[in-house]
Order: C-alpha cells, then sequence, then structure tokens
C-alpha cells in the first residue's frame, strides 16, 4: 500500500484549488498583523471552520493516495473453495455454449437462446447449495439452521435493522424548490471532496449535474483526454474478434428490444466490448469474481478482465448512456461503477456488499416483517429470493424508468454501497403483497410480473417501511 | 358524470377511438349513410369534414355536433400552405413587435413551393452548391414521393422529363405541388441515429386562440446508423423517420415499432445536455408551435363545432435547435406497440374530455374557462386571458382617468 510522507502531502496539497481558497481565506483573516504565530493561525482557523476544511482534505488525499486493492480471499474459507468450484462450473459452462454456437453456425434452425455463460439464476442455486455444506461441516454443528430460509449461512451479517435506520431518512425526502436545487447545483459545482459529493448524492441529484457530480467523484472531471485515449486503445483491440464478442452481441439482444435502451444498442455493445479487453479492471475491481485457470486445453480462458461475462451485463451500460453524448465517459462511469459496487452482485463472498449478503438480509427481513407473505410463497413454491433475484442483481435495470434507476445510483454514490437495493427488493415484495398472497401457485405469481407495471424508487423506498 | 348516450361516428377503423367512445356510454350512429348526420360526435377525414363544410352541401351542423377538423385545417396542415402562411405572417409582423412578442420564424428550412418558385429554388440551388435538399409532395403523408436532391436532374422524377441546370420553369408531371427543403444535415443523433419528435397539439378555438399541449409523444427512429454519405443518399432507411417506412427495415422490431417516449428524451437531453440547454430546447419546441398556429390564425374558419388535434413533426439539430418539418391533420392512431395503444388510448380520452366535459357541449364561453390542465393536456397558450388582460388595463386606465 503506498502511503505518503509530510512532503508528498504537502505537494498533493498544493495541487488542490482548494488548498488555495484556504489559504486565501487565511491571509485575509491574519490581516495586517506583523507578528503571526502558530497559535494564532490555529485560532483563527478553528474559529471560521478552516481546520475543519483542512482536515477533510488532508483525508480526502490520504484516502485516494491508498492503492485499491482486489479482494481476493473471504474471511471464511468454505467461501474460497467455493469461488473455485463456481468458476470450473463457469468453465464447464463456456464449454456448453460454445458447443452450442458451433451447432448453430451448423444448423440455422437450432435457435437456442440459452447463449451465456450464467444467469442470475444460476448464481442463486449455487449460492443454494452452501446450506448443505454447511449443515455437513462437523464446524457448525451447534448452529441453528433455519430450514424455512434459502439461504441461511453462517456469515457475518449487519443486523437488517441498521439497513432499514440507515435509509429512513428517504421517507422524509419532499420535492425542493428551485432555488435549493439551484444553491445543490453550485455545491456540485465547486466541490471536489468525495465525502461532501457523497452527501449531495445521498439527498438529490439534479439531472443536469448528475454526470458532473460522477465524473468529479471517480477524479474523472479533469481527465477527458486521458479517458478518450483509453478508450481509443481499446477500441483498436476490438478489431480483434474474440469468443466473448458474440456472446456480447446475442446478450444485447434484450436491450435492443427494450423501449427506454434501444436507442443506445450499438453504444453498449462497444462499451461491453472494450470492457472485456481491459487488462486495467483486474487490478481496479475491487473484489475478484472468479479463481481458476481452465487446465485442460488453451481455447479459452478467463478474459483478461478476471471474470466471464454473464447474462444482461449490457444492462449495466444501459442507464448511464443517458448522462453522456460521448462513449468514452460513458465507458470510464460504467468501469468505475462495476468495478466498484456492481461486481459486489457477481462475487462470492461475505462482504457486506456481495450478493449472498444482500440476499440474506432481504430474507431476514421479509420472514420477520412480512411473515405471512415469506411463508405463503414458500408453500406455493416460489421463494422470496427467487422472487426477486432479477431485480436484485440488475438493480431494477428493465424494472424502472432510467431516472428512477440513476437515483438508485446516486444513493449507491451516496453510501458507498448496495444496501439501497435491500429497501427497494424489500419495498417491491410489499408491494405487491396483496396480489401475491392471493396467487396459488408459480403461473399466478408470472401473471402478476407479466402485467404493464410501473415501479419507482420513492413508492418502492415507501413501501418498505409499511409494516 | 359521463352518462349521456351521445352517438358517435368513426370514419376510422382504430381501436382507440372506439374503446374510448363505447368506454363513455356512447351508441354507434346506426345511419348507413356516409353523409348521414345522425351523430352527436365524428371523427372524420379530413375530406368528409370538407364535404360537411361545403355550403352546396347544404349541411349545417347543430348545438349538439362535434367534430374533429376546421373547415379549412389545410391552411395549416398541408406543406405547401404552412409555407406561404408562415411567409405571409412573418412578413406582415412589424420585426420590432414580434421579437417583443418572441415570436421566432428561424424554425422553418428554407423552402421552396414547386412548380411557383422554381425559379427561385433554382438560384439558391446555384448559390449552395453542397447543399442537399429534401423534396416532398404537399400533400401527401407516410413518406410517400419523398426523395433526397443533390442534382437538379434528379427532379425529373417529378417533372416526367429531362430536367437541366439552365431551365426556370419546371413543368411537374402530376398536378400536386411539392415542397423542396433545405435538408437538416447535422440532425440531433442519439445512439448515431437519426429521429424527429411527434408532439400532440389540441385546439380547441382559433379566435381566441386555445392550445394545449399533450406530455406524451414520442421520438421516431431511423434503423440504420446515420450518414452524410452520398452513397447513402437513397437509403431511406437513414434519413426518412416515418415509421410507414422503418417497419419495412430488417431491424426493425415489433416491441418498440422505433417509438422512444418523449419523457426519455427530455431525460436525455437533460442529463446529457444540462437543464439549460433542456430548457431552451422545450421553449423553442413551444414557440413554434405558437407561432404557427397564430399564422394561421387569421385564415382558419373558426367554428364552435370544430377542435383539432394535430401532430407536430420537429427535428432537432445537433445544436438542440428545433426545426418544423410539418404539421399533421390526421396524426396516425395506428398502435404498433403496447405502449403505444396506452398513448393513444389516453390521448383520444383526454381529447374528450376537454371538448365534452362531462359529455356537454360547451358554448363559446364556456370553453374559455380558466382550466389549465386535463390529464396528459396542458393549456400552452389562451389568448381569451390576453384579452381579458387587455380590458382589465383598459377599465383601470379609464378609472385611473375617471
Amino acid at each position: 500500500m503506498q502511503q505518503f510522507d509530510n512532503q508528498e502531502i504537502l505537494m498533493k496539497l498544493k495541487s488542490s484549488k482548494q488548498f488555495w481558497d484556504i489559504k486565501k481565506k487565511l491571509k485575509q483573516g491574519l490581516g495586517d498583523q506583523q507578528k503571526i504565530g502558530v497559535n494564532d493561525i490555529q485560532k483563527l482557523a478553528q474559529s471560521c471552520e478552516i481546520e475543519d476544511q483542512l482536515i477533510k482534505l488532508i483525508s480526502h488525499i490520504l484516502k485516494k493516495s491508498k492503492k485499491r486493492e482486489t479482494l481476493k480471499e473471504d474471511q471464511i474459507e468454505f467461501l474460497n473453495t467455493s469461488k473455485i468450484k463456481w468458476t470450473e462450473l463457469l468453465f464447464k459452462n463456456l464449454d456448453i455454449v460454445h458447443q452450442k454456437t458451433k451447432n448453430q453456425e451448423e444448423d440455422d434452425t437450432n435457435t437456442d437462446s440459452k447463449l451465456y455463460i450464467y444467469d442470475e439464476k444460476n448464481l442463486l442455486a449455487f449460492l443454494q447449495t452452501f446450506k448443505q455444506q454447511q449443515q455437513s461441516n462437523a464446524l457448525y454443528q451447534n448452529v441453528q439452521f433455519q430450514s424455512n430460509k434459502l439461504l441461511n449461512i453462517n456469515i457475518p451479517l449487519k443486523s437488517s435493522q441498521s439497513i432499514l435506520d440507515k435509509y429512513q431518512y428517504l421517507l422524509l425526502q419532499e420535492e425542493l424548490q428551485d432555488d435549493k436545487i439551484n444553491k445543490i447545483r453550485k455545491q456540485i459545482e465547486n466541490e471536489h471532496l468525495d465525502i461532501e459529493l457523497e452527501k449531495i448524492a445521498q439527498t438529490f441529484v439534479p439531472n443536469g449535474e448528475r454526470c458532473l457530480l460522477y465524473l468529479k467523484y471517480f477524479e474523472f472531471d479533469h481527465q477527458e483526454t486521458v479517458l478518450q485515449q483509453n478508450f481509443a486503445k481499446l477500441q483498436k483491440e476490438c478489431l480483434n474478434q474474440l469468443f466473448y464478442d458474440e456472446l456480447l452481441e446475442i446478450d444485447g439482444h434484450e436491450i435492443s428490444e427494450d423501449t427506454f435502451y434501444f436507442v443506445f444498442q450499438e453504444q453498449i455493445l462497444t462499451c461491453l466490448k472494450c470492457f472485456i479487453r481491459d487488462r486495467t479492471i483486474k487490478e481496479n475491481i475491487r473484489i475478484q469474481l472468479q479463481n481458476g485457470v481452465k487446465k485442460e486445453h488453451a481455447e479459452f480462458q478467463l478474459p483478461v478482465t478476471g471474470f466471464f461475462p454473464f447474462k444482461n451485463i449490457s444492462k449495466y451500460v444501459a442507464p448511464l448512456c443517458y448522462l453522456s453524448t460521448k462513449i468514452h465517459i460513458i465507458y470510464a462511469l460504467f468501469k468505475e461503477f462495476f468495478c466498484r459496487y456492481f461486481c459486489f452482485l457477481h462475487a462470492i463472498s461475505s462482504e457486506n456488499n456481495s450478493i449472498l449478503s444482500l440476499c440474506m438480509q432481504i430474507e431476514e427481513i421479509v420472514s420477520t416483517r412480512s411473515p405471512k407473505l415469506f411463508h405463503h410463497l414458500k408453500v406455493i413454491g416460489c421463494d422470496t429470493l427467487k422472487l426477486i433475484i432479477h431485480q436484485l442483481v440488475y438493480c431494477f435495470i428493465g424494472d424502472m424508468d432510467p431516472p428512477h434507476i440513476l437515483t438508485i445510483y446516486d444513493q449507491i454514490i451516496g453510501h458507498d454501497s448496495l444496501e439501497i437495493l435491500v429497501i427497494l427488493c424489500v419495498g417491491f415484495l410489499n408491494k405487491y403483497k396483496p396480489k401475491l398472497l392471493l396467487a396459488k401457485n408459480q403461473e399466478n405469481v408470472q401473471q402478476i410480473f407479466s402485467e404493464l407495471r410501473e415501479d419507482r424508487f420513492q413508492e418502492l423506498v415507501q413501501f418498505a417501511y409499511k409494516q | 358524470m359521463q352518462n349521456k348516450k351521445l352517438k358517435w361516428k368513426s370514419d376510422f377503423e382504430k381501436s382507440v377511438i372506439i374503446e374510448n367512445f363505447v368506454n363513455r356510454g356512447w351508441i354507434k350512429s346506426q345511419d348507413k349513410e356516409e353523409d348521414s348526420s345522425d351523430w352527436n360526435v365524428y371523427w372524420a377525414t379530413v375530406w368528409n369534414v370538407r364535404n360537411i363544410f361545403n355550403p352546396k352541401s347544404g349541411f349545417r351542423l347543430n348545438d349538439q355536433q362535434i367534430i374533429n377538423h376546421f373547415p379549412n385545417h389545410y391552411e395549416l396542415t398541408r406543406k405547401d400552405c404552412m409555407v406561404k402562411n408562415l411567409k405571409r405572417f412573418k412578413r406582415e409582423q412589424d420585426k420590432e413587435t414580434y421579437e417583443q412578442q418572441g415570436w421566432n420564424f428561424d424554425f422553418l428550412p428554407t423552402t421552396y413551393v414547386f412548380p411557383g418558385e422554381y425559379s427561385l429554388f433554382v438560384e439558391e440551388f446555384h448559390r449552395c452548391p453542397n447543399q442537399t435538399w429534401i423534396v416532398k409532395p404537399a400533400a401527401r403523408s407516410q413518406g410517400k414521393g419523398i426523395f433526397l436532391l443533390r442534382k437538379i436532374q434528379q427532379l425529373k422524377k417529378i417533372a416526367g422529363t429531362t430536367v437541366t441546370n439552365n431551365m426556370t420553369q419546371l413543368n411537374l408531371a402530376s398536378k400536386e405541388n411539392y415542397v423542396v427543403s433545405k435538408y437538416i444535415d447535422n440532425p440531433l443523433l442519439i445512439g448515431g441515429k437519426k429521429f424527429d419528435l411527434r408532439m400532440y397539439v389540441l385546439v380547441t378555438n382559433y379566435k381566441p386562440l386555445k392550445v394545449w399541449i399533450y406530455n406524451k409523444g414520442f421520438g421516431r427512429f431511423c434503423n440504420e446508423q446515420y450518414t452524410t454519405d452520398v452513397a447513402e443518399i437513397e437509403n431511406m432507411f437513414v434519413h426518412l423517420t416515418n415509421v410507414a417506412i422503418q417497419q419495412y427495415s430488417d431491424k426493425y422490431s415489433q416491441k418498440h415499432g422505433g417509438k422512444y417516449s418523449i419523457d426519455a428524451l427530455k431525460f436525455y437531453v437533460e442529463s446529457a445536455y444540462g437543464t439549460e440547454a433542456f430548457q431552451k430546447m422545450m421553449d423553442d419546441i413551444h414557440s413554434i408551435m405558437l407561432t404557427s398556429l397564430k399564422s394561421v390564425q387569421a385564415v382558419i374558419q373558426n367554428d364552435k363545432h370544430c377542435f383539432e388535434m394535430y401532430g407536430y413533426d420537429i427535428l432537432l439539430d445537433a445544436n438542440l435547435k428545433p426545426w418544423l418539418i410539418e404539421i399533421n391533420a390526421s396524426p396516425s392512431l395506428t398502435t404498433t406497440t403496447p405502449v403505444d395503444k396506452n398513448l393513444k388510448l389516453n390521448l383520444i380520452n383526454d381529447v374528450y374530455n376537454i371538448v365534452l366535459p362531462n359529455d356537454d357541449f360547451p358554448d363559446n364561453e364556456q370553453k374559455q374557462q380558466q382550466i389549465t390542465k386535463v390529464g396528459g393536456f396542458s393549456v400552452l397558450y389562451d389568448e381569451s386571458l390576453d384579452l381579458m388582460n387587455r380590458k382589465a388595463q383598459k377599465r383601470q386606465s379609464v378609472k385611473i382617468w375617471k
């Protein structure tokens, strides 16, 4: 881990506009004083909050100085071995998919659409196998397993009440007047510290300033040329076809049918083709998704990203296409969102943001706050998690309109966390609870969700807190 | 409460019209005659409206009848008439006045009507050698007969004979007029594709003018990536956004029909270009609607039995400047997707909630009532408010004088 000494911190401070603004304020405050001691500066700094600003600026620099480390090993050993097994399974799937594409080339009438390496159902099914493993493990013999939950695995879990409390402020959010919105606009233009940008993202982000906020938060705001050059290099590499390109093209078909995203179909595909060729992802991603190298023959290895593309990967890019007309900006934002956040939705891990933790939080909240619904779904063979897994893994993209999806992205940045998805999934289930309680079987349940519906961010938050 | 058994008639077998009428408990007129008058509500073709209002027909609408076109709507909705009226309106306005009023005429591409203005066109054509032009029949729809022009010789298509650079007159093979406009070759692209906007405007009165704008509409996208490559100039899948044309593309999707909601477009423009740019774009679009309607206010035969729902076709260029392409008197009510059906069903429903509130036939005074929002429609302009304000100001100034 890189660490700065005092001299380096000072250099970094001097390269920040805020430092010079603070210095100017101090100078103005001290006026024409002839003898200025350290105590004078300290007194002044404390009285007009300059000290706080300086502390924040230094901690921001220190935070940024830490090289992002990719989590490879989980604290729970069986999850590490599970990751290896998952990777092996995916390699097998890859072989099957490759064979299917060969068959399709030979036989046009065979249009098997399951040409993907894994989807959210496969992932959930794999996570389900942990329960059996744990139950047979001597280490966990004294642990009470609740058989009614799909995933009740012994991993450290945040209390669901703390998650509910954390997001309760959203219930009080009112529509803002123009003057307040203008104030927030100015804040975004002037602010650089991630902690302040997070605060803004938690409360309200005006549509016209969202892209700027995201770029500032990821420190891309003065790096457009670099982003453009990097993207151009990746685009050149796309001239060499990879087998995964075909899978990405097939994946794009669903987006091409979506009324909100069909216009961006080509941009999305271009971004993804560049993504799977981007060598910097492996070192930037917060968590390792797969672990293993195919041994038997070298035809297909993991892409240079270190993980396989999966079904509906296109969905993660789509909402970001609304933020900019420049594809290199869209790409940079997608890459950052994936490496920081969405990767956890595909990681076998006990981390707070991981799919495993999020699923268990949802089960915990629904089983305790809506036990009738939880039980009823079990009885009709339609598990809570199986019902909600698609919305969870793909952040409601395709279920909500783009403005609501980007509000979700705001909250993800705002709290540096995916926990907002827990709230929304609970809200989603509560919203449809009356109809779900009348459903007699899986077909009835599918019927409920196949009807034209409109789910909104604020609405689902309200439902999440309804008892 | 809508419980009056009004009789309806429709020249269009469109579910969005019929379902609306049936849902209101209205009864279909059983009179089989085309020129029957046994109806209260008639959704008519423009030709039947023309016949009804033709003095020779001897037909007079009664107080319990309402129809969906003004007698001479074509002043606005025929391309050649629209151009003529806008040019006349611009000439009539004192420059200072219209700038003060906020009228802006810079939304119509340079256009000439053939055959009358052919020589003027030739002059301009030679002045701008790299300009592409778009040729359209004045009174047709669905993209029929439209083509892009780079060489004068291409006019053979409509002249029926060879056309040369030095000809100053053009005799058209058919009787119809054509409009020839400078082609906007830098349209705003989304995802690399050209699109135009279809927006709905309802006029319930021309004198005084009352205009409602609908909050839903859609962008109609081309299926092919846009290019100015001369080799693709005849590729209508690149240049013409009409659904009637795009539906024949291999890439056409039944699911979305190439229609992108106006809400999504507004969100895109605001997010990608900023709130100020978005607001200016919307203000410019509203200005186009008002200016165009104002330009025909003096010539349209106002009639209390009439209202008209127009389909405005607007093209945005790469600078977010909107351009008026045309105004449709009979915007398509065919539905190509479930979303489309929902939009048009609600659209017609809201139209009748405005023109026949509670199934009542409002008189002129009632038409001016100060409701500003009904369903998805909001009042864009109500001239009667201006008149009221002026009367109030006059009374006030008289009071002061007294």
